[in-house]
């Protein structure tokens, strides 16, 4: 492999990762917080590249687009806590498990009925669409660079979020003792809610500055979750700074394994997982 | 125990009721049980819509073919899973008794019905799924197909990338049958004209992230690319290609489905790319303006690819009554009468060879502005070399 | 008697003489039984998962990875045109599948809660994608079996397994034989060591229990016998496929067997019959099937906390 090619896997890899970082944060922030485990949280991702589309079919603006459905998931996600899932706080894994996965279904359903299966495509929009050469042949899509730029403004923002706000504070107490922030007279239950809205907005968000890059397809919300949990178990359930690390490492070895090992690639990300839970059960950074 | 009883009572009841609901011997003024095993939901589920109305609209149409007899549809929803295909088929054969069988689009589930078709009194017409083993070791007197063996698109390509002057080619398609079935058939052609395949990328399925692979493709520099994809993937993949570049610099050659159904999605990024198919929807004849313009009215949508061959296997139907005058209870007069048939389909007029796969012609498209137009006939009244077929 | 809780034998009262008899009404519809014999194959597999995670509380979302061993293992091992014995065949591949699960048990039981779910699933995705993307067996499009086994014991032909009813009669003794043994594990010492476990597993070490050994062996016989009723899955229709061995059979395993009772064992059929019911009827009405399915699993998750058979025993158990 030349340098050229290596710097370049390089950078695939490094780019999709922090795209899964985007989509796992929310299923880790809601988990470590919250106890919540989602699997419905891939629909949320596959939710926010349709309503791109949607929006970007009917106003031609991709930035009015993503705003739009950012808020829009945001308003969900506070509608799904209200009504679903604040029965599962005091019931066990398995109850949290199949009810998610029901949620699972309606969602497909949904996409179906509202926007049919065929695979569909958002544009780059314009300002982003030109690529940067890299060798006489390979260009390098700014759009990618732009997405890539995102996910590391967000996982900064949230970093700040959590270690500098009070909002952050919360989160942090919340999630080492959840009755004692209770005692403090604090309203759980609006936090949890915040919590919630955040983690779907985030998948959702991805959604939308995924649409650009990818097809969307029915389907296209299991095919990330599987990826997102493998990220977020090998990080550390719960913890921010695992499902970073997390995510470029998996984003790293899927790239690289699959031009290197090819007939091994579709297993290395959970030949990674197993052999680093293996040596640390927890996940790396477990809170 | 009061309420033991209540329950047994109610079951009992409910089973007394099925048994009754025996199956009468069929007669000739009953309607011809056609079963539709396609997917409906799910991602080929667009496909399997599109291959329904077409089916329809044939049968419609020609009603007076029929002879007196109407049509009767069982449709099943396959949700593309080759896990159910073996329960589906079996109801369609032992509960419904169907005349007929129309499916699938996936070749996995193709597999799974011949399985249990195989040999069987229904007749079982695949409408999409090009397996090359249906009509190859696996092909059966009963078993039919009129759309492609996945051998027939992709062998002409070979030849055009040698006249294109093209040595050296990067072939890429996704891990399994009908990708990799794909990629040889290219292969077979291009190499005995001295082409040389310097690599051959099999990315696992169903994976749709092919930014490293485009990387590694970048470094080798060939002469050209001939892929296969299809749906989302085929989407994904020409956007990626050009995105990072290849497009332009290296020409992209494609197995017809790299871009059906799938031009709006893919927009700009697909302008130039050659394809070849044994249908293109700006095929200019008669037969498919007409179609064309009936079906759009018939469904408020446009047809494409799958819609045509849905049609045709309603044509193939057609004809066969037709030319049994109603009766088809002779299932070896119906399946000389499936054999000998002509379709006139939108595609072109093409008849069946002995394995039971069309013989037909493969049309060398381009996209020009969105569309794919035909650009020469790649290969006149191809048949596919039913390898294995002991037919 | 070995079923003594009155919601286990009023279950096994209704349901096995119907079931008995079902072929004898249904005589004319072969789809009908063969339909039935899936289900009670699938509820099979639920009640090996039923029995791990309701019984053990080891939880796993890769137990599907042995049911479709159970067919991939006889691929790789019968001849391909040779009718083998099936008693025999049956030994060798829960042996490899019990094999397979020790090591891998060895691995994964160390691990527990969100951590086993997670790396069980590693595991399966591995199996899968090796199947998927191999030569041998066919890839993504599966294998068929041209040959189904031949049943004699001690020289006398039994039954044939190419007809549907006695293929459909092997699997209701199959499923009251699987049934009727895990009972016994549970009301054995063994069964009260891993509730014990299940309840505490700290105090049951303070006891003085290898913790780890029971769970092992619990491990190990859920997952052979999750391998028959794969096994006898692919002997139905003669045919393979990867997505036997899919994280989406697993989760749907889990679903039918929550949806059930976790635990009870016979909850394991309630809920795959249920299941199945509400999908075969739904799937006819519309083609939306999928939306009416998730909001009842919503609902049911709301309303019927503990399954179907948590509430049939709320209602009918004596109060102890």
């Amino acid at each position: 492999m030349t340098t050229t090619l290596f710097i370049v896997q390089l950078i695939n890899g490094l780019q999709y990762g922090l795209l899964l970082f985007l989509i796992a944060s929310g299923l880790t922030l809601v988990f470590g917080v919250m106890g919540i485990l989602n699997l419905a949280h891939g629909s949320m991702f596959m939710i926010g590249a349709y309503l791109a589309w949607y929006f970007v079919e009917h106003t031609g603006s991709f930035g009015v687009s993503a705003v739009v459905s950012a808020i829009i998931a945001l308003l969900l996600g506070i509608l799904i806590e209200r009504t679903l899932i604040r029965h599962l706080y005091r019931r066990n894994h398995l109850d949290q498990v199949l009810l998610t996965i029901g949620m699972i279904f309606v969602f497909n359903a949904l996409q179906s009925i509202l926007w049919g299966n065929d695979p569909l495509g958002v544009a780059v929009p314009e300002l982003l669409s030109s690529s940067i050469p890299l060798t006489d042949i390979l260009e390098y899509p700014v759009y990618r660079i732009f997405v890539a730029i995102f996910c590391v403004f967000i996982a900064i923002v949230m970093y700040y979020t959590i270690n500098k706000t009070r909002l952050g504070m919360l989160i942090r107490a919340g999630e080492s003792n959840r009755e004692m922030v209770e005692c403090l007279g604090i309203d759980i239950s609006r936090l949890y809610t915040v919590v919630f809205a955040i983690g779907v907005m985030l998948a959702a968000v991805a959604g939308v500055i995924a649409a650009p890059m990818t097809s969307i397809v029915p389907g296209m919300g299991e095919h990330i979750l599987i990826a997102c949990f493998v990220v977020v178990v090998i990080g550390g359930m719960g913890s921010i700074k695992g499902a970073f690390i997390g995510a470029l490492l998996v984003g790293l070895v899927d790239t690289f394994a699959s031009v290197l090992v090819p007939q091994l690639s579709s297993m290395m990300i959970y030949i990674l997982m197993a052999f680093i839970l293996l040596l640390k059960p927890q996940g790396l950074f477990s809170s | 125990m009061k309420k033991n009883n209540k329950i047994i009572n109610t079951i009992l009841a409910g089973v007394t009721t099925l048994t009754l609901c025996t199956p009468a011997t069929a007669t000739e003024t009953d309607p011809i049980k056609v079963g539709v095993m396609l997917p409906f939901s799910g991602v080929y589920g667009g496909l399997g819509e599109a291959t329904r109305n077409g089916l329809k609209m044939a049968l419609k149409e020609h009603a007076a073919d029929l002879e007196g007899r109407t049509i009767e549809f069982i449709e099943m929803d396959t949700e593309a899973r080759p896990d159910r295909a073996p329960e589906i088929a079996s109801s369609l054969l032992n509960k419904s008794h169907a005349d007929f069988i129309v499916g699938p689009v996936h070749s996995g589930v193709a597999m799974g019905m011949i399985k249990v078709l195989k040999d069987k009194d229904s007749i079982m017409i695949i409408p999409n799924a090009g397996a090359n083993a249906a009509t190859g070791p696996l092909c059966a007197p009963n078993i039919f197909r009129t759309s492609f063996s996945a051998w027939q698109p992709s062998y002409p390509m070979g030849k055009v990338a040698l006249d294109a002057g093209y040595k050296k080619v990067v072939t890429m398609s996704w891990n399994y049958g009908f990708g990799k079935e794909s990629l040889e058939a290219f292969e077979e052609s291009f190499t005995a004209g001295g082409g040389d395949v310097v690599k051959k990328i099999l990315v696992p399925f169903p994976k749709t992230e092919f930014q490293a692979y485009l990387s590694e493709i970048a470094s080798i520099k060939p002469d050209a690319v001939f892929v296969f994809f299809a749906g989302g993937g085929a989407v994904k993949f020409v956007k990626d290609y050009d995105a990072l570049g290849l497009k332009g610099k290296i020409p992209l050659l494609g197995s017809g489905f790299l871009t059906e159904g799938t031009l709006e999605a893919q927009g700009q990024a697909a302008e130039g790319i050659l394809t070849t198919l044994h249908y293109a929807d700006s095929l200019n004849n008669p037969t498919n303006n007409s179609f064309r313009q009936r079906y759009a009215e018939n469904f408020g949508k446009p047809s494409d690819l799958y819609a045509v061959q849905g049609y045709d296997t309603g044509l193939m139907i057609a004809n066969a009554v037709k030319s049994l005058q109603g009766d088809i209870s002779d299932r070896k007069a119906l399946i000389s009468a499936l054999e000998n048939t002509t379709i006139n389909s939108p595609r072109g007029d093409f008849t069946f060879s002995k394995a039971h796969n069309p013989i037909q012609n493969i049309y060398l498209r381009e996209v020009v502005y969105g569309e794919n137009e035909v650009i020469q006939l790649a290969a006149p009244a191809l048949e596919d070399p039913a390898r294995g077929c002991k037919m | 008697m070995l079923f003594n809780k009155r919601t286990e034998r009023l279950f096994i009262w209704i349901f096995f003489p119907l079931a008995l008899m079902m072929p004898l009404f249904l005589e004319q519809n072969t789809f009908y039984v063969s339909k039935l014999t899936t289900v009670m194959i699938f509820s099979l597999f639920v009640m090996s998962l039923d029995y791990l995670v309701g019984r053990c509380g080891l939880i796993t979302l890769g137990h599907a990875m042995f049911y479709g061993l159970g067919g991939y293992i006889f691929v790789m091992i019968a001849p391909e045109y040779e009718a083998v014995n099936f008693w025999l065949y049956t030994l060798y591949i829960c042996s490899i599948a019990a094999a397979i699960a020790l090591l891998i048990g060895l691995l994964v039981l160390r691990t527990s809660g969100i951590y086993m779910i997670m790396i069980t699933l590693a595991f399966a995705q591995m199996a899968f994608y090796y199947f998927s993307d191999s030569i041998e067996f066919g890839g993504n499009d599966g294998v068929f079996i041209y040959v189904k086994p031949e049943t004699s014991l001690f020289g006398l032909s039994l039954f044939d397994l190419d007809n549907p009813i006695h293929f459909y009669y092997l699997c209701l003794l199959s499923l009251f034989n699987t049934m009727a043994f895990f009972k016994i594990i549970m009301r054995s010492r063994f069964g009260r060591v891993m509730d014990a476990i299940h309840e505490n597993p700290d105090r049951t070490v303070a006891l003085g229990y290898n913790v780890f050994f029971f769970k092992l062996i619990s491990y190990t016989i859920a997952s052979a016998l999750g391998a028959y009723a794969g096994y006898l899955f692919t002997l139905q229709y003669g045919f393979v496929n990867p997505s036997m061995l899919s994280w989406t059979t697993s989760g749907t395993a889990l679903v039918m067997s929550i949806l059930g009772g976790m635990g009870s064992i016979y909850g394991a059929i309630l809920g795959t019959l249920v299941y199945e019911g509400l999908h075969y009827s739904l799937e006819h009405l519309t083609e939306h099937w999928l939306l009416f399915m998730g909001a009842l699993i919503i609902l049911m998750v709301m309303v019927f906390k503990d399954g179907i058979a948590g509430y049939l025993e709320k209602l009918l158990e004596k109060r102890s």
